[in-house]
């Protein structure tokens, strides 16, 4: 799979020189208005695939199948959905120029109501039709690649499950990416919102998917009632769209908003008008409640609750960066907006530094990663809001490979020490037998994540925002807190590795460790010959008394994806270096597509000779310190890192002997309240308790009661009327022949008397 | 002449089948006697499938093919209002005779019971070909007069007798109404003819705007006398004490033959005047249209919440083809808009479609009343008519029980079923029109419907049996054809509604309104604005092709 992957990058880099894109941001815009050319019928395999396995993982579970059939139906579908994915992308950047196209599945909504002024008539057009432009091949690549190969790995990491709950588990999985694709390719509003809402449905099963564990209903209820807030905003901007550009399709929206980013590019923000100003702001609600920004973040956390497999795919790589795909997509109406983008900016921001010092405090090692994606998500948007959309997307696409790298590391780890995620009972982990493809994978993931220099992906694209953000005028404050926020990243990931991978091996099995060293338990015994029963040479430390606890060092379906993906996350760098001239690869599919808004001086080397386009404050760019940000920030942000992780050595690998104990403490002790604080995350969900839930909880009792005796009671009451009146009637209907006579003809008369009134009149 | 006795094939097909069952009906053999329903049957059949090829009135100039289409429905619900019916006449006579008793062809109902049935049935057939106020009067009696001695003699109860005598006298004031305002139709134009009678009131509206007050008011009786029909309020009051006098296989009758000769009548009458007036210039004309508009809000709704109170399972569907005639009326108030309209504006083609799902809904109710008999304590048997009758039918019988929930639930409208589908035209027609208080009432008299209607659905299917009856409990007593009858109505709720969209091409086609002026009157129809001018709303509307 790397093999493809890397052939395909350097075959795309090929193309891309020879294919030069148009420098002007606006003739990216699709200039066709409704009619964009016809895609491939090929890209509607995209959603089709999921779709299928989706149902033959039901029938599955219909049928009563007990084996890993469903995984290996998903990894099948998903694999091919991707190679159709692959096409899409050959199909989108092979011909000349940049241009997108639409493939038509099948008409979904046309009402027409009346004409509007110029006899052009109203109507409300949202068809099964898919907007395919290199925006949506980026994202549907590393969507339906990463799903391929983590279904893989769940199909492993599943398999104590194997019956019903296997095959509802990768029924909702492709579900998922049946609606990942519907929110990245639809090409109009309401299929984004059809998918935005099936993601958000997928991700509430699957966090819930151990639905007889209270922890995992409540933390899948939180997510979902924390995303309906979100899907609120969304909603409303969907509708405020409607209403004022009079069409929800991406094609006609876009030709639509072009006079108002006219005028907001000469700064004439007056006269946009304020609806208009309003659309983004609502958005980036949704985006804030789907990609876990403040002050909606607070349930990407506890979504750990769910199999490590989701966690990689849904709440790392993929789902959390729909927020980032929608203000990418529409970033040219946050342009009209003088309000929208540093919103963004700020709450991704403060968002990334929020989460990272909530990092450094945890000590469950899939929370830290949460907390990490969280404070990764917020540089994203951070980069779209300093307009760095190349480089929003280059850290999503990097991203998603590391963190599901990381993610899966983690899992692992969980999987094979029986459900033990506390970083104090583990230690040395990759020195143990069978679990060295797991250090170095890992090793990678964290080299990435925290930036390391060169020879990590993950630091081209911090970078690129990093610099942006000093370039672009007025954000230098941003830049500042994002190179700390950095510097925190390399810290408590390095945390991590050095705590779990390096230093003595010794280990403490989690509480699903009895379960796991039973010898007729199911899981066990039908686990992968590749399971290695490690740890008996290896002293268990701790005295804790379990003597038949067997770590089971993952199998090859675990390795292979873990190995994939840190080749891949390593490649992803070529991303960066191949088309320099248009900021990479990246670069060039963001500026080919509608995201397509770079501020100047974009891109560390500042080749291009033409900007795409000017910011609209008219300023000059920022400088870091009086020096070309793009330039230096190379050396800054490497530097940055190094100490960072250097830290980390220092306090958590150096001399340590002992898994539960190292030189962090005594500081621990030193922070005092600040320590405690971020321990206690800040306190956020406390505050939300207080604030919000208990107010509603009395709120809802309130109104319980009112509904009760007011609504209830008007209901009782529309029932009595009828009733009433027809008692009062039926006592006209006596049975007595002169009396029906005399109702007619007194009914005649009484029509024929204001007959005649009306006459004269 | 020939053109119109070739239009009347199909009523001439009913004719002979009725005399040939008078005859065979009172037969000495037994067997004989009873082909007469198989003869009355097949006589209907091939009256229908005649009507099917037959073109209507060549001279019915404004409803080019209304009278094809009512033919054919009254023939094809009239199939299943006979299965319905079949064994009722004489049947403790025949019992009797059966014991030994001698065969007295004097006291036997039988031949004149369905010989009765096809009259009628052939009344609603030349109601729709009426060209003539003569005609159409002696159609509407014709189709009435039958009724009244098929009330009395549907049962040898008293009650029936009452309720045969109640409808006929006040089925007499009623047509006494009409005919008045028939003749004062006749005094306005001078003529009999439906069409010159248009056309000499589009004619007088050259002079002034107003409509001729002596036709006007002909009108207005005429309209509501042939209320008595529909059971239209104020000529309702009948209708409760009629429908649970006679028994149920009748009822059901009574409830779709009169009624859909009313509308008929009604649709024909009021083309007379016209739908040109108003501000769009395409309703009646201000005071018809004020007195049909109270009309059909005070029929629904009085219908609906008399049906309310009622625990007599007869009554509350007897209050409910009151409140359904209302809903109908709304179609009447609509009109059928500009020529050409749509299916969803005309308000005509809505009536003939939903006249279609009620005859086959209300029939599968009336099926599973008239399957059902009570025996009382002291051993002699009556109808099942308590509401309570049907606690529990679909444990004790799913068949009956299962039949009265689909038509309980698609009399009251329910999405997908017939219903439902019956009844959006009639809204969406009423919207169009621009009558959006009706439409109003009509929705609400729908909820206030969904209480009984649910009822009836809610007993059957949710509620246990009685496990110990008051009396002797329920039997099911009757012909096999009444519950295949009801049967095919609740596969038709269910299955017509799939096929919703082509039946409602039929009824759209049925509604063809074509009005125009015969040559020679002052303005020919070509020079009239397709769409209404603003002049043209102000104006005397002497211009416009519509009269």
């Amino acid at each position: 799979m790397s093999d493809v992957t890397t052939g395909i990058l350097t075959a795309l880099g090929g193309v891309g020189t020879l294919a030069a894109s148009g420098g002007d941001a606006a003739a990216h815009a699709p200039a066709s208005g409704g009619a964009l050319p016809a895609a491939s019928p090929l890209v509607l395999l995209i959603p089709l695939l999921p779709l299928l396995g989706c149902v033959l993982c039901g029938l599955c579970a219909a049928a009563g199948v007990r084996t890993k059939l469903p995984a290996w139906l998903t990894v099948a579908c998903l694999g091919a959905a991707f190679v159709a994915a692959l096409k899409m992308l050959g199909d989108a950047t092979g011909g000349p120029g940049t241009h997108a196209t639409i493939a038509h599945a099948f008409d979904w909504f046309r009402i027409e109501w009346g004409k509007g002024p110029g006899g052009v008539s109203r109507e409300l057009v949202a068809n099964f039709s898919f907007y395919v432009d290199t925006l949506t091949c980026l994202w549907m690549l590393f969507v339906t690649g990463l799903a391929t190969l983590i279904g893989l790995y769940a199909s492993e990491y599943m398999a104590g499950e194997r019956g019903p709950g296997y095959c509802r588990f990768f029924a909702a999985f492709n579900l998922f990416v049946l609606s990942m694709s519907c929110l990245v390719m639809g090409d109009n509003l309401l299929l984004l919102y059809l998918g935005w809402e099936g993601v958000g449905l997928c991700s509430y099963l699957l966090i819930g998917y151990f639905y007889q564990k209270p922890s995992a209903v409540a933390a899948a209820k939180k997510a979902f009632i924390m995303n309906r807030i979100g899907d609120l905003g969304l909603a409303l901007g969907i509708m405020l769209t409607f209403v004022k550009f009079g069409t929800v399709e991406y094609a006609e929206l876009f030709e639509r908003i072009r006079p108002f980013v006219e005028l907001a590019r000469h700064g004439r923000f007056d006269e946009i008008p304020f609806s208009v100003q309003l659309i983004p702001l609502l958005f980036t609600v949704g985006a804030f409640g789907k990609s876990a920004q403040l002050p909606l973040y607070v349930w990407l956390p506890d979504a750990m609750e769910g199999p490590t497999p989701v966690s990689a795919l849904i709440h790392a790589a993929t789902m959390v960066t729909a927020g980032v795909y929608l203000v990418a997509r529409f970033i040219p109406f946050y342009v009209c907006s003088d309000l929208a983008l540093p919103v963004v900016a700020w709450v991704g921001t403060l968002t990334a530094l929020t989460a990272a010092t909530i990092g450094m405090a945890q000590f469950d090692i899939k929370r830290i990663m949460a907390y990490s994606t969280v404070s990764q998500l917020g540089y994203m948007f951070a980069g779209l809001g300093v307009l760095t959309s190349t480089g929003a997307a280059f850290h999503v696409f990097t991203h998603a490979f590391f963190k599901a790298l990381l993610f899966l590391s983690c899992g692992a780890v969980m999987h094979g020490f029986g459900g033990q995620l506390d970083l104090r009972k583990l230690s040395g982990v990759r020195k143990m037998p069978g679990w060295g493809i797991v250090g170095v994978c890992m090793l990678v993931g964290c080299l990435n994540l925290s930036g390391f220099p060169l020879l990590t992906s993950g630091f081209f694209s911090k970078d690129m925002i990093l610099a942006q953000a000093f370039t672009t005028p007025g954000f230098a404050a941003i830049g500042w807190i994002l190179l700390l926020t950095a510097g925190l990243t390399a810290y408590y990931t390095f945390r991590v590795y050095f705590r779990v991978f390096e230093g003595p091996s010794q280990f403490e099995p989690g509480d699903e460790a009895h379960a796991h060293a039973d010898p007729g338990d199911q899981a066990h015994a039908h686990a992968p010959a590749g399971h290695a029963h490690g740890g008996h040479e290896h002293g268990h430390g701790q005295g804790h008394g379990d003597g038949h606890f067997h770590p089971h060092a993952p199998g090859w379906a675990i390795n292979t994806v873990l190995a994939v993906l840190a080749v891949c996350s390593t490649a992803a760098i070529g991303a960066y270096f191949i088309d320099r001239d248009h900021h990479g690869w990246v670069g060039r599919m963001v500026d080919s597509s509608t995201a397509a808004w770079e501020a100047p001086g974009a891109g560390h080397s500042g080749a291009h000779a033409e900007p795409p386009a000017e910011t609209g404050h008219g300023a000059a760019p920022g400088t870091f310190l009086g020096m070309d940000p793009h330039a230096v920030m190379y050396y800054v942000s490497a530097v940055v890192a190094l100490v960072g992780i250097g830290a980390a050595w220092w306090l958590h690998l150096a001399g340590r002997t002992a898994a539960a104990t190292s030189r962090a403490d005594g500081l621990l002790a030193a922070a005092g309240p600040v320590a405690r604080g971020a321990q206690g995350k800040w306190f956020v969900d406390e505050v939300y308790d207080a604030l919000v839930v208990t107010p509603l909880w009395v709120l809802a009792h309130v109104f319980h009661l009112l509904d009760k005796l007011l609504i209830d009671g008007l209901v009782n009451l529309a029932g009595w009327v009828p009733r009433g009146a027809g008692r009062t009637a039926s006592t006209g209907q006596n049975g007595l022949l002169h009396s029906y006579a005399l109702g007619m003809a007194g009914g005649l008369a009484i029509v024929l008397v204001v007959a005649l009134f009306m006459v004269k009149n | 002449m020939i053109q119109k006795i070739q239009s009347l094939w199909p009523e001439i097909v009913l004719f002979a089948t009725a005399c040939v069952v008078m005859v065979v009906g009172i037969s000495p053999s037994v067997a004989v006697r009873r082909s007469c329903g198989v003869i009355a049957g097949l006589g209907l059949a091939l009256a229908g499938l005649v009507a099917i090829d037959w073109p209507g009135p060549a001279s019915s100039v404004v409803w080019p093919a209304l009278a094809p289409y009512v033919k054919v429905l009254v023939a094809g619900v009239g199939v299943l209002l006979l299965l319905v019916l079949a064994g009722l006449p004489d049947r403790e006579y025949e019992a009797a005779v059966a014991h030994g008793q001698r065969y007295d062809p004097i006291r036997a109902n039988r031949a004149e019971f369905y010989a009765f049935f096809l009259f009628s049935i052939m009344g609603v057939m030349l109601v729709s070909g009426a060209e003539d106020l003569i005609w159409l009067f002696l159609a509407l009696e014709l189709t009435s007069l039958p009724t009244y001695i098929m009330v009395a003699i549907s049962s040898s109860r008293n009650r029936s007798l009452e309720a045969g005598v109640k409808y006929f006298f006040l089925g007499a004031l009623g047509a006494a109404l009409f005919l008045y305002g028939f003749a004062l139709l006749y005094g306005a134009t001078g003529s009999t003819n439906l069409e010159t009678i248009r056309q000499v009131i589009a004619q007088q509206r050259l002079g002034s705007e107003a409509v001729n007050g002596v036709a006007l008011a002909g009108a207005l009786l005429a309209v509501i006398g042939v209320g008595f029909k529909i059971a239209a309020v104020p000529m309702h009051f009948y209708t409760a004490d009629v429908y649970q006098g006679a028994a149920s296989p009748v009822t059901a009758f009574l409830a779709f033959v009169p009624k859909t000769a009313g509308f008929v009548a009604l649709i024909l009458l009021l083309t007379t005047i016209g739908w040109g007036y108003g501000p769009s210039g395409q309703s009646l004309p201000e005071p018809i249209r004020t007195v049909l508009w109270v009309i059909a809000a005070m029929t629904m709704t009085v219908g609906n919440v008399l049906a309310v109170v009622q625990s007599s399972v007869k009554r509350v569907l007897a209050y409910s083809s009151i409140a359904h005639s209302g809903y109908m009326l709304v179609g009447l108030v609509a009109g059928p808009g500009p020529a050409g309209a749509p299916f969803a504006r005309n308000g005509i083609a809505a009536i003939l479609f939903y006249l279609l799902c009620y005859g086959v809904m209300n029939l599968g109710a009336f099926a599973v009343m008239a399957s059902l008999e009570r025996r009382s304590r002291s051993g002699a048997t009556e109808e099942a008519d308590s509401i309570d009758d049907l606690r529990g039918l679909c444990t004790t019988r799913p068949m009956l029980g299962w039949i009265m929930v689909v038509s309980a639930v698609g009399l009251l409208g329910m999405p997908p079923l017939l219903g439902f589908f019956g009844k959006l035209p009639l809204f969406t027609s009423g919207i169009g029109a621009g009558e959006i208080p009706l439409v109003v009432v009509l929705g609400i008299n729908s909820a206030i419907a969904a209480y009984y209607y649910l009822r009836l659905a809610a007993l059957a299917l949710l509620e246990d049996p009685d496990v110990t009856p008051v009396g002797g409990g329920l039997s099911e007593n009757a012909p096999p054809g009444r519950k295949f009858a009801g049967f095919i109505c609740a596969a038709a709720v269910i299955g017509l509604s799939a096929l919703a969209w082509p039946l409602i091409n039929l009824a759209d086609g049925a509604a063809k309104y074509e009005p125009r002026l015969t040559p020679g009157s002052a303005v020919s129809a070509r020079e009239a604005p397709i769409v209404p001018s603003a002049d043209a709303l102000t104006e005397p509307r002497a211009a416009s092709g519509r009269p």
